[in-house]
């Protein structure tokens, strides 16, 4: 059974069909003793049902540790967002990282991510552009939020 | 940002889930964000602000560059 409600299925397939490039999932997940990946599984099952241009691909995050490592992903679970790159597939990483279960407030985000990455609309001005141009070195923010 | 500059890495973290992040940060309400270990924002910001005291460590002081000249 569907975690989405059909309306909800509907409002996000048409926000899916503003995407012009394919947008692949990492999903960092474990078998054993992560009761949030199961949630997170069931979640983000349910959207490549709603666009072509949505995948998810299982990371086994014990197995695989030179993918978790290549993506700074050290728990779990956890999404790495990945764009279209020059030659079509979607395997440019765009550096946005989602740890824990995206479920309420997080699954708007996860949805608004998604659709940036797919190539839908930025939210940034053009004076915050400007401004984001202009650095030149690392930087890493974590923004912290809960469900409700 | 992450997407609109290769320099920067954004992460989304569930706070509840995390109890060891929320207490390294000192998450005590939410929106929290955390720039490099260093800079803490509590709350959410208009979009200019938020990128002016989230960067303000690795971008120079906003607004003067940008100004035209008077007169």
């Amino acid at each position: 059974m569907s975690l989405l409600a059909p309306a909800e299925q509907e409002k996000l397939r048409e926000w899916f069909n503003e995407m012009t490039g394919p947008v692949r999932l990492l999903f960092f997940t474990q078998t054993i003793g992560c009761e949030p990946c199961v949630q997170t599984k069931r979640i983000l099952d349910e959207l490549p049902a709603l666009s072509e241009r949505i995948a998810v691909e299982e990371v086994n995050f014990v197995l695989d540790k030179d993918k978790a490592a290549q993506y700074a992903v050290d728990r779990v679970p956890a999404i790495a967002l990945l764009g279209q790159n020059g030659s079509g597939a979607a395997d440019r990483d765009s550096r946005i990282r989602f740890l824990g279960t995206p479920a309420g407030h997080e699954f708007m985000s996860l949805i608004q991510a998604i659709l940036l990455v797919g190539g839908a609309a930025s939210q940034l001005t053009d004076a915050s552009r400007a401004r984001l141009a202009a650095v030149d070195k690392p930087v890493t923010m974590q923004v912290f939020s809960t469900p409700t | 940002m992450a997407f609109a500059n290769e320099h920067i890495t954004a992460y989304a973290v569930e706070a509840t889930e995390f109890p060891d992040l929320a207490r390294r940060y000192r998450v005590t309400g939410v929106p929290k964000t955390v720039v490099n270990d260093t800079v803490e924002i509590l709350g959410a910001l208009p979009q200019d602000a938020f990128i002016a005291q989230a960067l303000a460590e690795v971008l120079p002081p906003a607004g003067e560059p940008e100004q035209q000249p008077k007169g």
